[in-house]
Order: structure tokens, then C-alpha cells, then sequence
């Protein structure tokens, strides 16, 4: 019985400690905690964070202080050709003066020009000058109104069909009945042929007529 | 049998209707080959049936003798001549059908080959043939299909009532004018020009002004076939131009929402005020006859001005069609305002509407095609208005008093006619016939019978495909034939064929046709002129601006081409240019009816004189003709003015009687140097030049007339050339025939037969003579742009299949036709 008791009593605790739980989160009342255990917590928690700080501070150390060696590298590979490089210096130093010489005087044309050009903008506002004549706007105005009337005669919606089918009914339903025109004139088919042979392989593909 | 392939799928939905059911065939056989027939029992069973069908060869791929069956074999077709081929092959599904193809597909291949009576469809672009006619004699005949000629759409056609002219203008810019009364000779041709888009026409008085998509107003110089002047009307694209009936005013409509109203000056005109400005585009404008109002019609709506104050004193709303996507606007695209004050409008809903402009409410409204009604014409007398739809119907309303003697009228749709494939984009009522053209570029006059009280040759039905003057000319000595195009020209030179063949058939061709050259044209103008010299070494063309003249060389397959650079000044433009016979002198036609003569060396082409007859109308010249003794040059105009020149003493010779049909082909005969003229209305005249009168040949076709076949023909003759073999042979063309006029033998008598050559054939040699007469008329070849003879002897036909220009055209609209 005992052991069954205990059987039934161990839920009943999870419950209390459910309970105990969804108190906590419904905030009802302060927790009962006893004051070895906070203190403990406390220390550990002083603790915690001395040590994070110290660690921080490692780290950081380590890094200047592998950045100084880089440095120290560095000056030594530079240092180690600064003989030659002053010799070098020495010999061309006059001849790149006048590249830069020309390179400057560009720069100040260009700036120059900007400048002109910046006068320019100024005097016409946001506005450019155009010949109205050979204005693109014109032209443009003639495509749209040709787009219009391309759209509304030929455009989605508006039943069309081919040539080839109009002259092939004509000669199904005509006087002198004969073979579709797509089959007596060759060069007409030839862009169905294409479109018939790629149609093809893709039906048998899709099919699987053909075990690959 | 290889080089059409259909996939499975498309077969399986060729086979199959709407809800996924196999379809069995309408018909009991069909072609669905060339020469190939596929039938079923009934056919294959009934022999009389394939003797009528000429069928040699038969496959029965159901051989046996059940009911699923056809029970025939070699045994039943014995004496037909038919020869006989089985496969036992049943009707189910473990059935291996595939053994049999290579055995059936070699059958059809036998068949095929076997020259039987089916004619074969040739579809080649160039063959030798020869010719033989029982009196013509035997020709070698080159048939050259490498003429990619293309016309362009009809945009806009206008009457002018007093002079009896119809001007259309095409989608390259280009005009046209018609004569009504002249069996609808097309007697004037003002070149396009690049970017033009012509969207509409109008005559004011005989002046006649265009505006287009480029947003200019052209107004055209007719005398020299050019245009006069641009003006820039800075509104955007212009959709309408109309004038109105006292000839003060143009009105043109503009893509930006104006009306701009132009005074009529002389010489000019002068913009004069916008009417008030409008949200959308105007696509159409019709004056009231009293010229106080102005009906626009534009997106969805139609607004009446008033031309005294500007203001819109109408908005007539026009509803979108039914079925279509409600944000679709619907266009008003024809409007016709009746001196009664009836508004009659077009649009894009399939309707003609009618509207009263006092209240500015709909009278009546007729559903007149599913697709769009695109432009409306109104006869003189008010009674009648015709409407071009997008399925290439014209229907016809009328004013009309429904009950039989009461007063009150109605409009009324009354006859349809279906006379194009494509959209009409244009529309007349004349007098006595409706005019329509449109995207099927032909122009076709159908006649209104009701008003006619005599048949006539001039009231007779007409479709106009081809342009009334050559585009070919060839070098006769060389074979190089030139074809001109808008924007371009090319040389070609002809193939050869070695030996002699039968009567009909192809020759083996030695050397194929070549394109020696494709020359382009610089600038924007199209090209108005263009000749080769019958030695070959020269070519020359002339658009409105520029004239140029280049020379040929060609060693052996290598051709180059020099541009002559120092031209005379004044050869600036041409209307007709033409080399002399012996390739030294060059003549230009140009503006006022002056001819120039230059004189061509090796490399420079220098002016010697000016030709201009006295009395004469200025009219540009269109024809030019050179004698081969380069002695006489004749020149024709559009005023019907035949005048000839001596060449040597660079004066006018004579002038030929003025007839009243203007001239549509004439050449100097080579040995007797007889002026030979055909006019339009197909009347022959021989001009002696050297005793400046008729000749007696045609003095007598005057008397006896000719035969009325003949007069009946209802497209002009455009080219004539005269047989060296022969001097009495004449060889003219119009577009579906080339005849041979034999002027030793005897005119045709006006009952008997003209077209007599089968007939002849079948007579005994004795008898021919007497029956035969002078006109040799030969259809072997149709839809002729030219036909001509050749140095060799050799016939040159160069032919432009409609079928060709109708597979380039834009798509046509979808009509369920019942059973297809």
C-alpha cells in the first residue's frame, strides 16, 4: 500500500511543483528562498563576472600583442630593402614629376570643364537644349500611336488567326480543292517543321516511349 | 515525304474534337498530300469514282476479307490501269503495324514517281521552259519567280467628285491617284518616304493633302508626282484630316487632343486656331457639309464642335462592347455627319451608330461585325453609307422609308460584300460603286448594279494588285533583269539551260539565276525610277531627292560597281529614265515634261540638251521610249501627251494625237520605227514616225475595232517588245496573260472566237490559216510583272504568285467557318 501511496504521491509533488511554477510566471507571490542558497548565488554570480572581465582582458592583450609582432614583421621586410629603395628613389625621381605634372594639369582641365558645364546647367536650370526638329520625342510619340493602333487591330483579345490557315480553309471548303498550303509551298512550314520536330521529342520524352 | 513532320500530340489533337472523342473525317477521301488521297471503303470500292479522280496507284492498308475489312486486291482494279498494292493489317492493338511502313512508304514513293495524269505542283522559283503555240512559233521561255515584290497596305482612299479621281494612300507613304473614268488607271504614283505612316487623305478643290502618324501635313505637287511641302502641325501624330465642303479649311486631329483648324491659302496653308482642347486622342473628324460644325470621334466618346467658337457643344457617349474587357476602351474610328444633322459613327464594338446632333441621342445602333468597324464612307446623295470592317467585309446601310410609300425613313443595313481577306481599312461610295482597300494591299471597285443602267467595260468589277508600270527593266543584250523595290534594288542575272526539250517542259538548267547585286538606297525616299542599260554596264535609279547612275563591271564572277560622282546639276531628280539602245545616251525625264539627254563614256555622263515641247501640259513624263537606230525618243504623260523627238537635231518631232485614255505602254519597232501605243482602256495605235500619221494596220484596227475580249480585259497592258525574228510580232502583257499581235494576219472578227488556240490545235494544217488571226494570247503564266523578249530570242516572264504576297501579309481575323 505504502509503495503504492508513494506511487500516487510522486504526480501529486510534480503537480504541486507545477503549480509552484505557473505561480512563478503568474507573479501572485515573492519566492521562498533561503538565505545560504541566495548568498551562494550571489558570491557565484561576483564571481562570475570578475572572472569574465579577466578573461576580456587576456584576450585582448594577446591581440595587441599580436599585432605588434605583425608590426615588428612588417618594419622588417620594409626595412631590409630600404637601401635599394633609396637608390631607386634617388635615380627616378625626376622622371615621374611629369606625369603627375601632366596628370594634375588634366585634373584641372577636366575640373575646367566640369566647371563649364556646371555654368552651362545653371544658366538653363534643369533644362537641356534640344533641336525640337530632330527631337527623338517625336518620334517616340509616332511609336506609341503606332503601338496603339497595333494593339487595338492586332493585339491579345483580338481573334486573329494565320495566313496559312485562312488560304488552307479556302482550299477545303473552295471550288479547287486541294492540300493544305503549309504542304504544297515548302518554305512555309519550315518554322512549324522546327517547332512539329522539338514537340516531337518532348512528347516522347514525356511519354517515355522511348527507354533511355 | 520527309521534310514535314507533324509530332504525336498534334496528331492526336488533329484527331480529336473538343472533349477528347476521336473525330472521323467529314468527307469519304481528302488530299492531305500533294497527290496524295486518303480515303475510305466507299471510295476504294468505287472504281468509276478513282477514274474520275485519276488515280493510278492505291494502297489498301486493310486487306482481308472480314467485315473490318476491305476486300479488294490487284484482281479488282484489273483494266482500270490501277495499280494495286495490300497489307493485311487488322484493327487491334497487338497488331505490329510497324513492319509494313518501309513497304508502304516505298509504294507511295513508286507512285509519286510515276508521271501520272495528277499534275504536279511546281513549286520552283525558276525553270527554262520551252513554248510552243501552233502559230507563235517556239520560244525558250525563262520563268523567273525571284521577284519578291511586296505592296503595302491601303491606309486611306479620297474622291474628288469633279474630276472623277481616287488618291490611296499606302503604309510606305506612298500615293497613289486613280482615274474612274479611265477603266481606274492608275495614272500617277507620288513615291513614299520612310516614316511617313499616311493615316489620311483629303482633296481640297484638285489639291490634295495627307497627314500622319509623323505629325505633318503633306500637301502634294501632282503636276510632277512629288510632294510640295511638310508642315509640321505640333500636335502629335495626326490620325484625321478632313476639309470641308466650301474648300476654306482643313481640319486635322491630333494624338494630343486638338482639333487645329488650317485656312487654305494658295500656294500654302495657314494654321488658323485650335478648336478646345480634349483628354484623349482624336481618331476621326467629319465636317457638317454647312461647315459649322465638326464631329470628332475619339476614346469611348464622340464631341461636336463648333467651329465658330471652338467650343464642344455635344459629348455623344459611345458604349464599350459587350463580351470585351471592360477596361478596354472602345475607339471611334469613322465618323460621317449628314447635312440633316445625322452623326453616323464607327467603332471598335462592331457598331455603326446612329446619332441625331440636335439632342445628341442615339437613334439607332446596328451590330455589323463581331470585330471592328473601321471606316465609313457616305454617298453624295446622302441615301447611302458604306462601312469597312476587320473581317474584310464592306456593308452597305440605307436611308430608306420601311413601309412602301409613307414618308418616314429609316437607316437600314441592306447588302454586304465580301471582297477582302484582311481588314478594309478604307472605304468609298462613288457614283455607282464602292471602293474599299486595306490590309490585303489590293484596291478593289465593286460596282452597285442597282444604279448602273449600262454594262460597261468601266463599270465592270476590279481588283487592282499590281502597279499599272513595270518595276523590271532588263538588259536585253546580257540577261540582266533589275528589280526595283522601295528601298532597294537588285540585279539579277539569268540562268542558262542547254539543248532543246518538248513542247512544255522544263529544261535542265546549266547555270542557275544569280544575284549579281543589291544596291540600297541612301536617305529616306523611296525609289521613284530605275533602269538598266540593255548592255548591262549602266544602272541609274532616281528617288525625289537624288539622282544617281552607277557602272557595272563584271569579269567573270566578279562584280564591281562604280558610283559616276560628277553628274550634270541639273539631272537632280527623274521621273523615267532610259538608256538608248546602244548604251551611250542616257535620258531623264524631269519635272515639267523636260527630257535630258547625257551622253555616257567611260566614266563620266555629260549634258548635251534639254527636250521640252512647247505646246504641253508640264505633266511629269512616266513613259519614255527609244528608238534602236538611236534616232527618235518618244515620251508620254500623264496628261495623255504622246510627243516625239529627233535625237539628232534635239528638237520635237511631232506630237501624236491626244487620246482620251491615258498611255499605259508604247515602244518604237526596230526596224520600221513605228511609234506602237496601248492606252488603257486597251485600245492599240501604230504611229509612223517618219510620215508623223496612223499607220495603215492601225487605221484599220480603228475601222474594224477591236474584239471585245479583248476590251474587256480589265488590267492594262504594261509593257510592249517586238521579236527580231519576226517584225510583225508585237509582244504586250498585262497582268494574267502575254500576247503575240501578228500584223500579217487578219484581224479577229467580232464573232468569232478570241482566245483561239486550243481550237486551232485540233484543226487539220490546211484550215488553221484561214481560221487564225492576229491575237495570240497566251495564260500559261499568271500574275505577270513583266514579259519580255530578249536579244536571244528568249522569252523573260517574270511572275509574283498571290499566294506569295497573301502568306506576308498580317494575320487575318479567326472566323468559325461551319464544319472545319
Amino acid at each position: 500500500m505504502a509503495r503504492l501511496q508513494r506511487g500516487y504521491s510522486e504526480p501529486r509533488e510534480e503537480k504541486e511543483l507545477r503549480e509552484e511554477m505557473s505561480d512563478q510566471s503568474d507573479d501572485e507571490g515573492p519566492e521562498e528562498v533561503t538565505f545560504d542558497a541566495s548568498k551562494a548565488v550571489a558570491l557565484k554570480s561576483v564571481k562570475d563576472a570578475r572572472d569574465s572581465v579577466k578573461r576580456e582582458k587576456e584576450l585582448l592583450k594577446e591581440k595587441r600583442r599580436k599585432r605588434q609582432l605583425l608590426f615588428q614583421e612588417q618594419k622588417k621586410s620594409r626595412l631590409l630593402p630600404e637601401a635599394l629603395l633609396e637608390e631607386f628613389e634617388t635615380v627616378v625621381q625626376k622622371p615621374p614629376s611629369l606625369p603627375d605634372d601632366q596628370a594634375e594639369q588634366q585634373k584641372e582641365k577636366k575640373i575646367k570643364m566640369k566647371k563649364s558645364k556646371k555654368v552651362s546647367k545653371r544658366l538653363q536650370g534643369n533644362c537641356r537644349v534640344m533641336r525640337v526638329k530632330d527631337g527623338s520625342g517625336n518620334t517616340s510619340m509616332q511609336k506609341s500611336a503606332m503601338d496603339f493602333i497595333q494593339a487595338r487591330l492586332y493585339g491579345s483579345g483580338t481573334q486573329r488567326t494565320t495566313n496559312a490557315e485562312l488560304l488552307s480553309l479556302e482550299k477545303k471548303r473552295g471550288l479547287h480543292q486541294g492540300a493544305a498550303v503549309q504542304f504544297t509551298n515548302k518554305e512555309w512550314g519550315a518554322d512549324q517543321k522546327a517547332k512539329a520536330e522539338k514537340c516531337n521529342k518532348r512528347f516522347i520524352h514525356r511519354q517515355k516511349l522511348i527507354s533511355t | 515525304m520527309t521534310d514535314y513532320e507533324v509530332s504525336v500530340q498534334q496528331l492526336n489533337d488533329l484527331l480529336s474534337d473538343e472533349n477528347g472523342h476521336f473525330s472521323m473525317p467529314s468527307k469519304d477521301f481528302n488530299e492531305v498530300y500533294p497527290r496524295i488521297l486518303l480515303g475510305n471503303e466507299s471510295v476504294a470500292t468505287n472504281v468509276k469514282l478513282l477514274q474520275q479522280l485519276r488515280v493510278t496507284h492505291i494502297i489498301n492498308v486493310a486487306e482481308g476479307d472480314s467485315y473490318m475489312h476491305v476486300n479488294t486486291g490487284a484482281e479488282y482494279y484489273v483494266g482500270t490501269g490501277i495499280i494495286y498494292h495490300g497489307i493485311p493489317a487488322n484493327d487491334v492493338e497487338y497488331f505490329d503495324l510497324s513492319v509494313y511502313f518501309e513497304e508502304g512508304a516505298d509504294f507511295i514513293a513508286q507512285a509519286l514517281a510515276y508521271d501520272g495524269d495528277r499534275g504536279k505542283v511546281s513549286n520552283c522559283k525558276f525553270s527554262v521552259q520551252t513554248l510552243i503555240c501552233s502559230v507563235m512559233g517556239e520560244f525558250k521561255v525563262h520563268r523567273v519567280r525571284f521577284f519578291d515584290y511586296m505592296p503595302s497596305a491601303i491606309h486611306a482612299l479620297a474622291f474628288e467628285p469633279k474630276r472623277e479621281r481616287i488618291a490611296a494612300a499606302r503604309a510606305d507613304g506612298s500615293v497613289e491617284i486613280y482615274d474612274v473614268a479611265d477603266n481606274f488607271f492608275q495614272e500617277k504614283v507620288v513615291p513614299g518616304r520612310e516614316k511617313r505612316a499616311t493615316e489620311a487623305l483629303a482633296w481640297v478643290g484638285e489639291r490634295l493633302f495627307s497627314a500622319g502618324l509623323n505629325g505633318e501635313i503633306v500637301e502634294y505637287d501632282l503636276d510632277n508626282h512629288k510632294v510640295k511641302y511638310t508642315l509640321d502641325a505640333y500636335g502629335g501624330p495626326i490620325w484625321a484630316i478632313a476639309s470641308n465642303k466650301q474648300g476654306t479649311h482643313l481640319a486635322v486631329g491630333c494624338e494630343d487632343g486638338t482639333v487645329k483648324l488650317f485656312e487654305v491659302c494658295e500656294d500654302k496653308i495657314q494654321f488658323e486656331r485650335n478648336l478646345a482642347k480634349q483628354k484623349g486622342r482624336i481618331i476621326s473628324l467629319s465636317w457638317h457639309p454647312s461647315g459649322l460644325r465638326i464631329a470628332a470621334g475619339m476614346m469611348d466618346m464622340i464631341r461636336v464642335f463648333d467651329t465658330e467658337t471652338g467650343q464642344s457643344v455635344h459629348r455623344l457617349l459611345v458604349e464599350r462592347g459587350i463580351g470585351t474587357a471592360k477596361s478596354k476602351e472602345c475607339v471611334v474610328w469613322s465618323v460621317v455627319y449628314l447635312s440633316d444633322g445625322t452623326i453616323i459613327s464607327g467603332d471598335s464594338s462592331g457598331k455603326v451608330k446612329i446619332w441625331d446632333d440636335c439632342t445628341g441621342t442615339l437613334i439607332k445602333s446596328h451590330q455589323v461585325t463581331k470585330w471592328d468597324v473601321l471606316t465609313l464612307s457616305a454617298s453624295q446623295d446622302e441615301t447611302s453609307v458604306v462601312a469597312g470592317t476587320s473581317e474584310g467585309t464592306v456593308v452597305q446601310l440605307q436611308f430608306i422609308s420601311m413601309v412602301l410609300g409613307q414618308e418616314e425613313k429609316e437607316w437600314v443595313r441592306t447588302r454586304t460584300f465580301k471582297n477582302h481577306t484582311h481588314d478594309v481599312r478604307a472605304v468609298l461610295e462613288i457614283n455607282m460603286a464602292i471602293v474599299s482597300g486595306g490590309m490585303d494591299t489590293q484596291l478593289v471597285m465593286r460596282p452597285l448594279l442597282d444604279k448602273i443602267e449600262v454594262k460597261t467595260t468601266a463599270t465592270a468589277f476590279r481588283k487592282i494588285h499590281f502597279p499599272h508600270r513595270s518595276l523590271v527593266s532588263c538588259a536585253k543584250k546580257t540577261g540582266l533583269l533589275l528589280f526595283q523595290y522601295p528601298t532597294h534594288l537588285d540585279l539579277w542575272r539569268l540562268g542558262e539551260s542547254d539543248g532543246t526539250g518538248m513542247p512544255g517542259s522544263s529544261l535542265a538548267i546549266k547555270r542557275k539565276p544569280e544575284k549579281l547585286l543589291h544596291l540600297k538606297i541612301k536617305g529616306e525616299d523611296h525609289v521613284c525610277c530605275s533602269a538598266v542599260s540593255p548592255c548591262g554596264e549602266w544602272i541609274a535609279y532616281s528617288t525625289v531627292a537624288s539622282f544617281r547612275l552607277y557602272r557595272l563591271h563584271c569579269d567573270n564572277n566578279n562584280v564591281s560597281i562604280t558610283k559616276i560622282s560628277k553628274l550634270p546639276k541639273i539631272l537632280s531628280s527623274a521621273n523615267q529614265i532610259c538608256f538608248s539602245s546602244d548604251s551611250s545616251r542616257l535620258f531623264v525625264a524631269s519635272t515639267s515634261s523636260t527630257v535630258h539627254v547625257a551622253a555616257l563614256s567611260q566614266t563620266e555622263c555629260k549634258l548635251i540638251s534639254s527636250l521640252k515641247s512647247k505646246s504641253g501640259s508640264g505633266q511629269a513624263i512616266h513613259l519614255l521610249a527609244a528608238s534602236e537606230d538611236g534616232k527618235w525618243l518618244a515620251s508620254a504623260n500623264s496628261a495623255h501627251e504622246v510627243h516625239v523627238y529627233n535625237l539628232k537635231k534635239m528638237k520635237v518631232h511631232c506630237t501624236v494625237p491626244i487620246y482620251s485614255s491615258g498611255v499605259s505602254a508604247m515602244a518604237i519597232h526596230p526596224t520600221t520605227n513605228n511609234l506602237f501605243v496601248v492606252h488603257a482602256d486597251q485600245q492599240l495605235f501604230e504611229y509612223s514616225i517618219d510620215q508623223k500619221q496612223y499607220t495603215d494596220w492601225s487605221r484599220v484596227v480603228q475601222k474594224n475595232g477591236l474584239h471585245h475580249v479583248w476590251l474587256e480585259r480589265d488590267t492594262p497592258v504594261t509593257n510592249v517588245t517586238f521579236s527580231r525574228k519576226n517584225p510583225a510580232h508585237i509582244v504586250l502583257h498585262d497582268m494574267y496573260m502575254f500576247c503575240i499581235i501578228d500584223q500579217t494576219l487578219p484581224l479577229p472578227d467580232k464573232k468569232s472566237q478570241f482566245y483561239n488556240q486550243l481550237t486551232l490545235r485540233s484543226l487539220p494544217e490546211k484550215e488553221r490559216k484561214s481560221q487564225s488571226h492576229a491575237f495570240k494570247v497566251c495564260k500559261t503564266y499568271k500574275e505577270l510583272l513583266f514579259a519580255g523578249l530578249m536579244e536571244d530570242q528568249s522569252l523573260v516572264v517574270v511572275e509574283r504568285p498571290l499566294l506569295d504576297i497573301t502568306a506576308q501579309l498580317p494575320p487575318p481575323v479567326r472566323q468559325k467557318k461551319f464544319a472545319t
